[in-house]
């Protein structure tokens, strides 16, 4: 689906202040797949996902969306991807400008050309994926709560209805309460329209939790790309690059270190209960 | 993209000239254009091309950045030789090409005279800009101007809203390039169209962006008002200037290059 090859971008070329964001990264994002991209602050995260829509220009290399390569192509074209790869940016509540939230939801689709009918249909869809109610629609955007408009942006760019939706820290700044909606929103998402999903996030729980593959960025580079419990058992190596595994693998891997006889893969409290579960039962069967 | 714009751009260092009291660099710029303007013929120009050779020197900053900084002046620059070459007098230049016979010596020593002139004038004031920062030059004026004060001028008040601006000048690049991508990733297209839908295109960005400078004004004072800012009266401050023997030197090499260039003058 998405492939890159050396891809490298460096920021201010040709003055004192050149700096490269990432080098080299070669990585290829299955279809379907829903990928946690993880990463230091200033490990390139934003600057790589901001290359899968042709916002940024690699410095070098390539990006093939579907097999195609993206700056090859017309300008028309690459227009086009900015459809099929949806990026929602960080605290995306304050790209919102219209008087109604349905207006705001129906400018993505506008400028894709898409008739009344076809628009309508995809705004109330979208706004079905985040969880408003039709009601909000008419109201002004700027009326809403955050964590409202926050799901008004993110139903901007799912109105696109992209093959590839990309976000970037979605949850950042929201009670406990609006993380797990919105993550669990983007989860049903990805269920119902089997498309692609990047997650960016700080959150190691977060992307334990919802993420089938883990992309991590270090110092600009990719420094793994590989299923949940095949990253998260480097767990030294996650530390040293000022990352972290989840706390309740944190808990295992301390409960095995003292001898008890747990599994180390554990990512999610349901899996940490289980394992306990299990760990019990054996004990009990020992007893008797 | 808009990140690219130097005008002003302030190089953090440690030289001589970042060590001078930000009161007399103003003065000494001042000092400068006025001896650029007395500069009567050729020869004037090397006592200020030491001048500023001098100021380049003890500065950390390169020439190259300069001459970056004189393209988008270029235009201007052409322009004024152009005029000075059309309506300058003496013999034509090239007696025998019939084409050119416009060209004329004065007129090509007027446009040399003005291009050099613009040149000296564009580094001296950069160099201000590249070794004090914005919040020591509003500073500076507003101590150079609390004279004023005395006439009901608000001064300070003038000066807190400059140091403001300028403060925000790069926040609001920075938002500005934020929106326009978000903008651009739901398919908004800026650069096609007649000029109406051009325009109707710059309002996804203006709105949210006004949006976002009034919530960050209001920010702002809020939390100017917690740490009880109430305005210039009685307010004392963190950096005291006082001059050095840096700032005495630099002045007595200005007043000396400014003497040659009114000895140059007279005779």
């Amino acid at each position: 689906m998405i492939k890159t090859e050396h891809l490298s971008h460096a920021y201010g070329v040709g003055t004192p202040f050149e700096t490269a964001a990432i080098e080299d990264v070669n990585i290829h994002i299955e279809k379907g797949d829903y990928v946690g991209i993880i990463g230091h602050t200033g490990s390139g995260k934003s600057t790589l996902i901001s290359h899968f829509n042709a916002i940024l220009k690699p410095t070098s290399g390539r990006i093939l969306i579907d097999g195609r390569d993206l700056w090859d192509a017309d300008k028309k074209t690459r227009i086009q991807t900015r459809f099929d790869v949806g990026l929602v940016f960080q605290y995306p509540e304050y790209q919102l400008f219209e008087e109604t939230v349905y207006k705001d939801i129906a400018f993505g689709p506008k400028n894709m050309g898409l008739s009344a009918a076809e628009i309508e249909k995809r705004v109330e869809k979208a706004i079905h994926f985040v969880g408003l109610k039709p009601s909000v629609l008419e109201k002004s955007p700027f009326d809403l709560s955050g964590g409202q408009k926050r799901r008004v942006a993110i139903a901007g760019v799912m109105a696109l209805q992209p093959k590839v939706l990309i976000l970037d820290e979605p949850a950042a700044g929201l009670d406990p309460r609006g993380r797990d909606e919105i993550l669990s929103r983007i989860r049903d998402y990805h269920k119902e329209t089997k498309s692609t999903v990047l997650l960016v996030s700080h959150s190691m729980e977060d992307i334990s939790r919802n993420a089938n593959s883990i992309l991590v960025m270090n110092k600009g580079r990719c420094a793994m790309h590989a299923s949940v419990p095949e990253v998260f058992e480097h767990a030294d190596e996650l530390v040293q690059m000022g990352l972290d595994v989840p706390k309740i693998t944190r808990v295992f891997i301390s409960l095995q270190e003292k001898g008890y006889p747990v599994s180390r893969n554990v990512y999610t409290v349901e899996q940490g209960k289980a394992e306990l579960m299990r760990l019990l039962q054996k004990g009990g069967d020992q007893n008797a | 993209m808009l990140k690219d714009i130097t005008i002003g751009q302030y190089f953090p260092g440690k030289s001589f000239m970042h060590r001078l009291d930000p009161r007399m660099k103003l003065l000494l710029t001042v000092l400068y254009v006025v001896s650029l303007f007395l500069v009567p013929d050729f020869w004037g120009f090397l006592v200020i091309g030491a001048v500023i050779a001098l100021v380049v020197a003890s500065s950390g900053v390169s020439l190259k950045v300069v001459f970056r900084g004189l393209k988008p002046l270029m235009f201007i620059i052409i322009f004024t030789a152009f005029f000075n070459i059309l309506y300058g007098g003496g013999e034509p230049l090239f007696p025998n090409i019939s084409w050119l016979a416009w060209i004329k010596t004065e007129g090509v020593r007027n446009a040399l005279f003005m291009i050099i002139r613009i040149i000296l004038l564009i580094m001296g004031t950069s160099y201000l800009t590249y070794t004090t920062s914005p919040v020591m030059l509003t500073d500076a004026m507003e101590r150079i101007f609390r004279p004023l004060k005395v006439l009901h001028f608000p001064v300070h008040e003038l000066a807190m809203m400059m140091t403001i601006a300028l403060r925000f000048i790069p926040t609001l690049i920075d938002e500005t390039d934020k929106i326009i991508n978000a903008q651009k990733a739901r398919g908004a297209d800026f650069e096609t169209g007649n000029i109406i839908r051009r325009a109707k295109a710059l309002i996804p960005i203006l709105i949210p962006l006004l949006i976002s400078a009034f919530r960050r004004a209001e920010e702002l004072a809020d939390a100017m008002e917690c740490r009880c800012y109430q305005g210039g009266e009685g307010r004392t401050r963190y950096k005291v200037y006082s001059f050095s023997w840096r700032d005495w030197a630099a002045l007595g090499i200005m007043l000396l290059a400014m003497a040659t260039i009114i000895l140059f003058m007279i005779f």
